[in-house]
Protein backbone atom coordinates (compact mmCIF):
# COMPACT_ATOMS: atom_id res chain seq x y z
CA UNK A 1 0.00 0.00 0.00
CA UNK A 2 2.68 2.45 1.05
CA UNK A 3 4.92 1.20 -1.72
CA UNK A 4 2.14 1.71 -4.24
CA UNK A 5 1.41 5.30 -3.30
CA UNK A 6 5.09 6.06 -3.32
CA UNK A 7 5.42 4.86 -6.89
CA UNK A 8 2.44 7.00 -7.87
CA UNK A 9 3.91 10.16 -6.49
CA UNK A 10 7.17 9.76 -8.35
CA UNK A 11 5.64 10.96 -11.58
CA UNK A 12 3.94 13.91 -9.91
CA UNK A 13 6.71 14.96 -7.57
CA UNK A 14 10.01 14.80 -9.32
CA UNK A 15 12.99 16.48 -7.73
CA UNK A 16 13.55 19.90 -9.22
CA UNK A 17 16.54 18.67 -11.08
CA UNK A 18 18.27 19.41 -14.34
CA UNK A 19 15.23 19.27 -16.64
CA UNK A 20 12.63 22.00 -17.01
CA UNK A 21 12.75 25.75 -17.32
CA UNK A 22 13.40 26.47 -13.65
CA UNK A 23 16.49 24.32 -13.40
CA UNK A 24 18.41 27.16 -11.81
CA UNK A 25 16.63 26.64 -8.49
CA UNK A 26 18.52 24.17 -6.39
CA UNK A 27 16.92 24.46 -2.99
CA UNK A 28 14.64 26.56 -0.85
CA UNK A 29 15.30 27.84 2.65
CA UNK A 30 13.41 25.58 5.05
CA UNK A 31 12.59 28.50 7.33
CA UNK A 32 11.55 31.28 4.96
CA UNK A 33 10.94 29.45 1.66
CA UNK A 34 13.33 31.61 -0.34
CA UNK A 35 14.41 29.91 -3.57
CA UNK A 36 18.15 29.65 -3.97
CA UNK A 37 20.32 28.81 -6.94
CA UNK A 38 23.03 27.27 -4.86
CA UNK A 39 22.61 23.88 -3.24
CA UNK A 40 25.97 23.30 -1.61
CA UNK A 41 28.43 25.35 0.32
CA UNK A 42 32.13 25.13 -0.49
CA UNK A 43 33.96 22.69 1.74
CA UNK A 44 34.55 24.02 5.23
CA UNK A 45 31.86 26.68 4.94
CA UNK A 46 28.24 27.13 5.82
CA UNK A 47 25.37 27.95 3.51
CA UNK A 48 23.29 30.67 5.13
CA UNK A 49 19.95 31.93 3.88
CA UNK A 50 20.51 35.52 2.70
CA UNK A 51 17.03 36.58 3.76
CA UNK A 52 16.32 35.03 7.15
CA UNK A 53 19.80 33.94 8.19
CA UNK A 54 19.00 30.28 8.77
CA UNK A 55 21.89 27.86 8.41
CA UNK A 56 20.94 25.64 5.49
CA UNK A 57 23.83 23.29 5.82
CA UNK A 58 27.38 23.13 7.01
CA UNK A 59 29.77 21.47 4.64
CA UNK A 60 32.47 20.27 6.97
CA UNK A 61 35.68 18.83 5.69
CA UNK A 62 35.63 15.00 5.73
CA UNK A 63 32.29 15.12 7.49
CA UNK A 64 31.43 11.45 7.06
CA UNK A 65 34.76 10.14 8.35
CA UNK A 66 34.76 12.48 11.33
CA UNK A 67 31.18 11.68 12.24
CA UNK A 68 31.83 7.95 12.00
CA UNK A 69 34.85 8.25 14.27
CA UNK A 70 33.05 10.45 16.77
CA UNK A 71 29.97 8.26 16.95
CA UNK A 72 32.03 5.13 17.55
CA UNK A 73 33.93 7.00 20.27
CA UNK A 74 30.63 7.99 21.79
CA UNK A 75 29.36 4.43 21.79
CA UNK A 76 32.55 3.23 23.47
CA UNK A 77 32.32 6.01 26.07
CA UNK A 78 28.77 5.00 26.83
CA UNK A 79 29.94 1.70 28.35
CA UNK A 80 31.87 3.22 31.29
CA UNK A 81 29.34 6.03 31.63
CA UNK A 82 26.51 3.58 32.12
CA UNK A 83 28.35 1.20 34.41
CA UNK A 84 30.48 3.45 36.61
CA UNK A 85 28.90 5.69 39.27
CA UNK A 86 28.63 9.39 38.45
CA UNK A 87 28.28 10.91 41.91
CA UNK A 88 28.55 9.73 45.47
CA UNK A 89 26.68 11.18 48.38
CA UNK A 90 27.59 10.37 51.92
CA UNK A 91 25.93 11.39 55.12
CA UNK A 92 27.27 10.21 58.49
CA UNK A 93 28.23 6.64 57.72
CA UNK A 94 25.73 6.13 54.95
CA UNK A 95 26.64 6.43 51.33
CA UNK A 96 24.79 6.19 48.06
CA UNK A 97 25.93 6.27 44.50
CA UNK A 98 24.25 7.58 41.42
CA UNK A 99 24.62 5.93 38.04
CA UNK A 100 22.96 6.95 34.82
CA UNK A 101 20.25 4.33 35.29
CA UNK A 102 19.39 4.16 38.96
CA UNK A 103 17.72 7.54 39.07
CA UNK A 104 15.33 6.22 36.47
CA UNK A 105 14.90 3.01 38.46
CA UNK A 106 14.03 4.90 41.65
CA UNK A 107 11.49 7.03 39.83
CA UNK A 108 9.96 3.89 38.34
CA UNK A 109 9.81 2.31 41.78
CA UNK A 110 8.05 5.38 43.16
CA UNK A 111 5.46 5.14 40.43
CA UNK A 112 6.47 8.14 38.29
CA UNK A 113 6.40 6.16 35.06
CA UNK A 114 6.02 9.08 32.68
CA UNK A 115 8.76 11.12 34.29
CA UNK A 116 11.06 8.10 34.49
CA UNK A 117 10.56 7.23 30.83
CA UNK A 118 11.16 10.82 29.78
CA UNK A 119 14.40 10.99 31.74
CA UNK A 120 15.45 7.60 30.38
CA UNK A 121 14.66 8.66 26.83
CA UNK A 122 16.41 12.02 26.94
CA UNK A 123 19.50 11.00 28.86
CA UNK A 124 20.14 7.46 27.60
CA UNK A 125 18.05 6.24 24.68
CA UNK A 126 18.18 9.35 22.49
CA UNK A 127 21.95 9.99 22.84
CA UNK A 128 22.81 6.34 22.26
CA UNK A 129 20.29 6.12 19.44
CA UNK A 130 21.91 9.17 17.88
CA UNK A 131 25.34 7.57 17.98
CA UNK A 132 24.02 4.30 16.57
CA UNK A 133 22.14 6.03 13.76
CA UNK A 134 25.10 8.24 12.87
CA UNK A 135 27.45 5.27 12.81
CA UNK A 136 25.00 3.34 10.64
CA UNK A 137 24.44 6.28 8.27
CA UNK A 138 28.16 6.88 7.79
CA UNK A 139 28.87 3.23 7.24
CA UNK A 140 25.84 2.43 5.14
CA UNK A 141 26.13 5.38 2.79
CA UNK A 142 29.16 3.73 1.22
CA UNK A 143 26.93 1.23 -0.60
CA UNK A 144 24.21 2.02 -3.11
CA UNK A 145 22.22 -1.02 -1.98
CA UNK A 146 21.88 0.45 1.50
CA UNK A 147 20.16 3.60 0.22
CA UNK A 148 16.75 2.75 1.62
CA UNK A 149 17.70 1.87 5.21
CA UNK A 150 20.09 4.83 5.29
CA UNK A 151 17.30 7.17 4.16
CA UNK A 152 15.13 5.82 6.95
CA UNK A 153 17.95 6.24 9.48
CA UNK A 154 18.43 9.85 8.35
CA UNK A 155 14.76 10.52 8.95
CA UNK A 156 14.89 9.00 12.41
CA UNK A 157 18.00 10.97 13.23
CA UNK A 158 16.24 14.14 12.19
CA UNK A 159 13.45 13.45 14.69
CA UNK A 160 15.66 12.13 17.46
CA UNK A 161 18.24 14.88 17.32
CA UNK A 162 16.66 17.45 19.63
CA UNK A 163 15.78 14.88 22.31
CA UNK A 164 19.34 13.98 23.18
CA UNK A 165 19.95 16.16 26.21
CA UNK A 166 23.31 15.19 27.64
CA UNK A 167 24.27 18.84 28.11
CA UNK A 168 21.11 19.58 30.07
CA UNK A 169 21.68 16.48 32.17
CA UNK A 170 25.21 17.68 32.88
CA UNK A 171 23.87 20.97 34.20
CA UNK A 172 21.38 18.97 36.28
CA UNK A 173 24.29 17.07 37.82
CA UNK A 174 26.04 20.34 38.67
CA UNK A 175 22.92 21.79 40.28
CA UNK A 176 22.40 18.59 42.28
CA UNK A 177 26.03 18.71 43.35
CA UNK A 178 25.77 22.24 44.69
CA UNK A 179 22.31 21.88 46.13
CA UNK A 180 23.10 18.89 48.29
CA UNK A 181 26.58 19.94 49.33
CA UNK A 182 25.37 21.54 52.56
CA UNK A 183 23.38 18.46 53.55
CA UNK A 184 26.11 15.89 53.22
CA UNK A 185 29.31 15.19 51.37
CA UNK A 186 29.11 15.03 47.62
CA UNK A 187 31.96 13.62 45.60
CA UNK A 188 32.60 13.18 41.92
CA UNK A 189 33.18 9.64 40.71
CA UNK A 190 35.05 8.42 37.58
CA UNK A 191 31.82 7.86 35.65
CA UNK A 192 31.24 11.60 35.55
CA UNK A 193 34.44 12.19 33.58
CA UNK A 194 33.31 9.62 31.02
CA UNK A 195 29.93 11.33 30.95
CA UNK A 196 31.51 14.72 30.23
CA UNK A 197 33.62 13.16 27.48
CA UNK A 198 30.52 11.55 25.97
CA UNK A 199 28.69 14.88 26.08
CA UNK A 200 31.54 16.65 24.27
CA UNK A 201 31.78 13.88 21.67
CA UNK A 202 28.04 14.00 21.16
CA UNK A 203 28.09 17.74 20.45
CA UNK A 204 31.08 17.33 18.16
CA UNK A 205 29.32 14.56 16.23
CA UNK A 206 26.20 16.71 15.83
CA UNK A 207 28.28 19.59 14.50
CA UNK A 208 30.39 17.51 12.13
CA UNK A 209 27.42 15.63 10.69
CA UNK A 210 25.77 17.04 7.61
CA UNK A 211 22.79 15.27 6.07
CA UNK A 212 23.36 16.99 2.72
CA UNK A 213 26.80 15.44 2.39
CA UNK A 214 25.33 12.00 3.00
CA UNK A 215 22.59 12.55 0.41
CA UNK A 216 25.20 13.64 -2.12
CA UNK A 217 27.25 10.57 -1.30
CA UNK A 218 24.23 8.30 -1.73
CA UNK A 219 23.41 9.93 -5.08
CA UNK A 220 26.99 9.39 -6.27
CA UNK A 221 26.88 5.73 -5.26
CA UNK A 222 23.53 5.25 -6.95
CA UNK A 223 24.83 6.82 -10.15
CA UNK A 224 27.93 4.62 -10.09
CA UNK A 225 25.77 1.53 -9.49
CA UNK A 226 23.48 2.41 -12.38
CA UNK A 227 26.41 2.82 -14.71
CA UNK A 228 27.79 -0.55 -13.69
CA UNK A 229 24.58 -2.57 -14.01
CA UNK A 230 22.02 -0.91 -16.23
CA UNK A 231 18.39 -1.90 -15.95
CA UNK A 232 18.30 -1.31 -12.21
CA UNK A 233 14.79 -0.10 -11.34
CA UNK A 234 16.04 3.07 -9.70
CA UNK A 235 13.38 5.73 -9.54
CA UNK A 236 15.50 8.82 -9.76
CA UNK A 237 18.50 9.73 -11.80
CA UNK B 1 15.11 45.67 -6.75
CA UNK B 2 13.55 42.39 -7.71
CA UNK B 3 11.66 40.76 -4.92
CA UNK B 4 12.95 37.38 -3.73
CA UNK B 5 11.13 34.36 -5.10
CA UNK B 6 9.23 32.07 -2.81
CA UNK B 7 9.28 28.36 -3.49
CA UNK B 8 5.57 27.79 -2.88
CA UNK B 9 4.39 30.46 -5.29
CA UNK B 10 6.80 29.15 -7.95
CA UNK B 11 5.40 25.64 -7.66
CA UNK B 12 8.02 24.05 -5.44
CA UNK B 13 7.87 22.33 -2.10
CA UNK B 14 10.68 21.64 0.31
CA UNK B 15 10.79 18.36 2.16
CA UNK B 16 11.25 19.18 5.84
CA UNK B 17 12.86 15.80 6.47
CA UNK B 18 15.74 16.11 4.01
CA UNK B 19 15.27 19.60 2.52
CA UNK B 20 15.00 18.33 -1.01
CA UNK B 21 13.36 20.76 -3.42
CA UNK B 22 10.49 19.06 -5.20
CA UNK B 23 8.14 20.22 -7.93
CA UNK B 24 4.72 20.48 -6.29
CA UNK B 25 2.24 17.79 -7.35
CA UNK B 26 -1.48 18.33 -7.92
CA UNK B 27 -2.37 16.58 -4.67
CA UNK B 28 -2.16 18.39 -1.35
CA UNK B 29 0.49 16.04 -0.05
CA UNK B 30 2.99 13.56 -1.42
CA UNK B 31 5.92 11.47 -0.33
CA UNK B 32 9.39 12.90 -0.71
CA UNK B 33 11.11 11.07 -3.58
CA UNK B 34 14.41 11.23 -1.76
CA UNK B 35 13.73 10.38 1.87
CA UNK B 36 10.15 9.10 1.76
CA UNK B 37 8.72 11.48 4.37
CA UNK B 38 5.22 12.84 3.80
CA UNK B 39 5.43 16.42 2.65
CA UNK B 40 3.10 19.38 2.17
CA UNK B 41 3.57 22.88 0.82
CA UNK B 42 3.34 24.11 4.38
CA UNK B 43 3.12 22.10 7.59
CA UNK B 44 -0.40 20.69 7.67
CA UNK B 45 -2.61 22.54 10.19
CA UNK B 46 0.43 24.24 11.65
CA UNK B 47 -1.25 27.15 13.44
CA UNK B 48 -4.09 25.07 14.83
CA UNK B 49 -1.74 22.41 16.16
CA UNK B 50 0.58 25.02 17.64
CA UNK B 51 -2.35 26.71 19.38
CA UNK B 52 -3.65 23.40 20.76
CA UNK B 53 -0.28 22.38 22.15
CA UNK B 54 0.50 25.86 23.49
CA UNK B 55 -2.82 26.06 25.33
CA UNK B 56 -2.29 22.56 26.73
CA UNK B 57 1.14 23.62 27.92
CA UNK B 58 -0.19 26.81 29.50
CA UNK B 59 -2.90 24.93 31.38
CA UNK B 60 -0.46 22.30 32.60
CA UNK B 61 1.87 25.01 33.82
CA UNK B 62 -0.63 25.73 36.61
CA UNK B 63 -0.44 22.33 38.35
CA UNK B 64 3.28 22.21 37.56
CA UNK B 65 3.81 25.33 39.64
CA UNK B 66 1.24 24.72 42.38
CA UNK B 67 1.97 21.08 43.16
CA UNK B 68 5.26 20.19 44.84
CA UNK B 69 7.95 18.79 42.57
CA UNK B 70 10.26 17.44 45.22
CA UNK B 71 10.43 16.75 48.94
CA UNK B 72 13.69 16.67 50.83
CA UNK B 73 13.16 14.79 54.08
CA UNK B 74 16.00 15.27 56.53
CA UNK B 75 15.89 13.48 59.87
CA UNK B 76 12.21 12.84 59.54
CA UNK B 77 11.19 16.38 58.77
CA UNK B 78 10.91 18.38 55.59
CA UNK B 79 8.20 19.92 53.57
CA UNK B 80 7.47 19.55 49.88
CA UNK B 81 8.76 22.36 47.72
CA UNK B 82 7.39 23.69 44.47
CA UNK B 83 9.55 24.84 41.57
CA UNK B 84 9.63 28.43 42.76
CA UNK B 85 10.17 27.23 46.34
CA UNK B 86 13.22 25.26 45.24
CA UNK B 87 14.76 28.27 43.55
CA UNK B 88 13.98 30.53 46.52
CA UNK B 89 15.51 28.01 48.90
CA UNK B 90 18.74 28.08 46.94
CA UNK B 91 18.67 31.87 46.93
CA UNK B 92 18.21 32.05 50.68
CA UNK B 93 21.03 29.58 51.15
CA UNK B 94 23.26 32.12 49.42
CA UNK B 95 23.69 30.09 46.24
CA UNK B 96 22.28 32.79 44.04
CA UNK B 97 24.14 31.62 40.92
CA UNK B 98 22.55 28.20 41.02
CA UNK B 99 19.25 29.77 42.06
CA UNK B 100 19.39 31.93 38.95
CA UNK B 101 20.09 28.92 36.71
CA UNK B 102 17.17 27.01 38.21
CA UNK B 103 14.89 30.03 37.97
CA UNK B 104 15.76 30.69 34.34
CA UNK B 105 15.53 27.04 33.30
CA UNK B 106 12.33 26.09 35.03
CA UNK B 107 10.31 29.27 35.31
CA UNK B 108 11.52 31.87 32.82
CA UNK B 109 12.07 29.47 29.92
CA UNK B 110 8.63 27.77 29.91
CA UNK B 111 6.84 31.09 30.31
CA UNK B 112 8.93 32.77 27.61
CA UNK B 113 8.35 29.82 25.33
CA UNK B 114 4.58 29.97 25.73
CA UNK B 115 4.52 33.76 25.28
CA UNK B 116 6.73 33.46 22.21
CA UNK B 117 4.52 30.79 20.65
CA UNK B 118 1.36 32.80 21.29
CA UNK B 119 2.99 35.86 19.72
CA UNK B 120 4.09 33.87 16.67
CA UNK B 121 0.61 32.41 16.17
CA UNK B 122 -1.02 35.82 16.56
CA UNK B 123 1.46 37.39 14.16
CA UNK B 124 0.44 34.94 11.47
CA UNK B 125 -3.29 34.91 12.21
CA UNK B 126 -3.85 38.63 12.92
CA UNK B 127 -1.28 39.71 10.30
CA UNK B 128 0.55 41.94 12.70
CA UNK B 129 2.93 44.46 11.22
CA UNK B 130 6.07 42.94 12.68
CA UNK B 131 9.28 42.61 10.77
CA UNK B 132 9.67 38.94 9.84
CA UNK B 133 13.27 39.04 10.99
CA UNK B 134 12.00 39.91 14.45
CA UNK B 135 9.59 37.00 14.30
CA UNK B 136 12.36 34.66 13.21
CA UNK B 137 14.44 35.81 16.15
CA UNK B 138 11.59 34.86 18.49
CA UNK B 139 11.17 31.53 16.72
CA UNK B 140 14.85 30.67 17.00
CA UNK B 141 15.09 31.66 20.66
CA UNK B 142 11.97 29.63 21.49
CA UNK B 143 13.39 26.72 19.54
CA UNK B 144 16.77 26.82 21.24
CA UNK B 145 15.81 27.33 24.87
CA UNK B 146 13.07 24.69 25.13
CA UNK B 147 15.15 21.70 26.09
CA UNK B 148 16.86 23.43 29.00
CA UNK B 149 13.73 23.36 31.14
CA UNK B 150 14.22 19.63 31.67
CA UNK B 151 17.11 20.60 33.95
CA UNK B 152 14.99 20.48 37.09
CA UNK B 153 13.62 17.05 36.26
CA UNK B 154 17.06 15.60 35.63
CA UNK B 155 18.18 17.05 38.94
CA UNK B 156 15.22 15.40 40.69
CA UNK B 157 15.99 12.03 39.11
CA UNK B 158 19.60 12.30 40.26
CA UNK B 159 18.69 13.32 43.79
CA UNK B 160 16.05 10.64 44.19
CA UNK B 161 18.67 7.97 43.58
CA UNK B 162 21.45 9.74 45.43
CA UNK B 163 19.75 10.78 48.65
CA UNK B 164 18.05 7.62 49.70
CA UNK B 165 18.97 6.74 53.29
CA UNK B 166 15.67 5.76 54.79
CA UNK B 167 14.91 7.66 57.96
CA UNK B 168 17.90 9.99 57.88
CA UNK B 169 17.57 11.68 54.55
CA UNK B 170 15.43 11.05 51.54
CA UNK B 171 14.37 12.86 48.43
CA UNK B 172 11.01 12.04 46.92
CA UNK B 173 9.56 13.31 43.68
CA UNK B 174 6.21 15.10 43.71
CA UNK B 175 3.17 15.18 41.48
CA UNK B 176 4.14 18.58 40.07
CA UNK B 177 7.11 17.03 38.31
CA UNK B 178 4.86 14.92 36.10
CA UNK B 179 2.91 17.99 35.06
CA UNK B 180 6.11 19.91 34.45
CA UNK B 181 7.58 17.12 32.32
CA UNK B 182 4.43 17.20 30.21
CA UNK B 183 4.69 20.98 29.82
CA UNK B 184 8.21 20.64 28.44
CA UNK B 185 7.31 17.83 26.02
CA UNK B 186 4.12 19.51 24.81
CA UNK B 187 5.82 22.86 24.19
CA UNK B 188 8.67 21.17 22.35
CA UNK B 189 6.11 19.60 20.04
CA UNK B 190 4.38 22.98 19.71
CA UNK B 191 7.58 24.59 18.42
CA UNK B 192 7.97 21.67 16.05
CA UNK B 193 4.44 22.17 14.76
CA UNK B 194 4.91 25.85 14.00
CA UNK B 195 5.95 26.54 10.42
CA UNK B 196 8.09 29.72 10.30
CA UNK B 197 7.48 30.04 6.57
CA UNK B 198 3.95 31.23 7.34
CA UNK B 199 5.46 34.39 8.82
CA UNK B 200 7.13 35.10 5.48
CA UNK B 201 3.95 34.27 3.57
CA UNK B 202 2.11 36.97 5.50
CA UNK B 203 4.95 39.40 4.91
CA UNK B 204 5.05 38.69 1.18
CA UNK B 205 1.32 39.14 0.92
CA UNK B 206 1.51 42.49 2.67
CA UNK B 207 4.40 43.73 0.60
CA UNK B 208 2.75 42.81 -2.67
CA UNK B 209 -0.55 44.36 -1.59
CA UNK B 210 1.25 47.58 -0.68
CA UNK B 211 3.11 47.63 -3.94
CA UNK B 212 -0.04 47.12 -5.94
CA UNK B 213 -1.66 49.93 -4.03
CA UNK B 214 1.14 52.46 -4.36
CA UNK B 215 1.84 52.08 -8.03
CA UNK B 216 0.49 49.71 -10.60
CA UNK B 217 2.93 50.33 -13.41
CA UNK B 218 6.12 51.21 -11.59
CA UNK B 219 6.96 47.91 -10.01
CA UNK B 220 6.40 45.08 -12.46
CA UNK B 221 7.97 41.70 -11.80
CA UNK B 222 10.70 41.43 -14.40
CA UNK B 223 11.36 37.74 -14.62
Amino acid sequence: MGQQSRQDTYSAAMPAGPEGSSARWQRACHQCDLLLTRAHAPIGQRLICPRCGATLHRNMERSVAHTAALSLTGLLLFIPTATLPLLEFSLFSFGAENTLMNGVQSLFAEGYYWLASLVLFCSVLAPVGKFLLLAFICWGSAWASMAKPVARALRWYHHLQEWGMLDVYMLGILVALVKMSDLGKMSVEPGLYCFVAMMVVSSAATVSFDAETVWARLARRAAAGNKGASGQPEGMS
Amino acid sequence: MKRPVRALSSGFWTCLGCRQLVRAPQADSCLCPRCGARMHGRVDGSIMLTWALTITGALLLIPANILPVMTVIYLGSGDPSTIIGGAMELYHAGLWGIALIVFVASIAVPVMKLVGLVMLCLMVQRRWDVSPRQAMRIYRVVNAIGRWSLLDLFMISILVALVDMGAIAEVAAGAGSTAFATVVVVTMFAVRAFDPRLVWDVYEEKVSAREAQVDENLHRENG
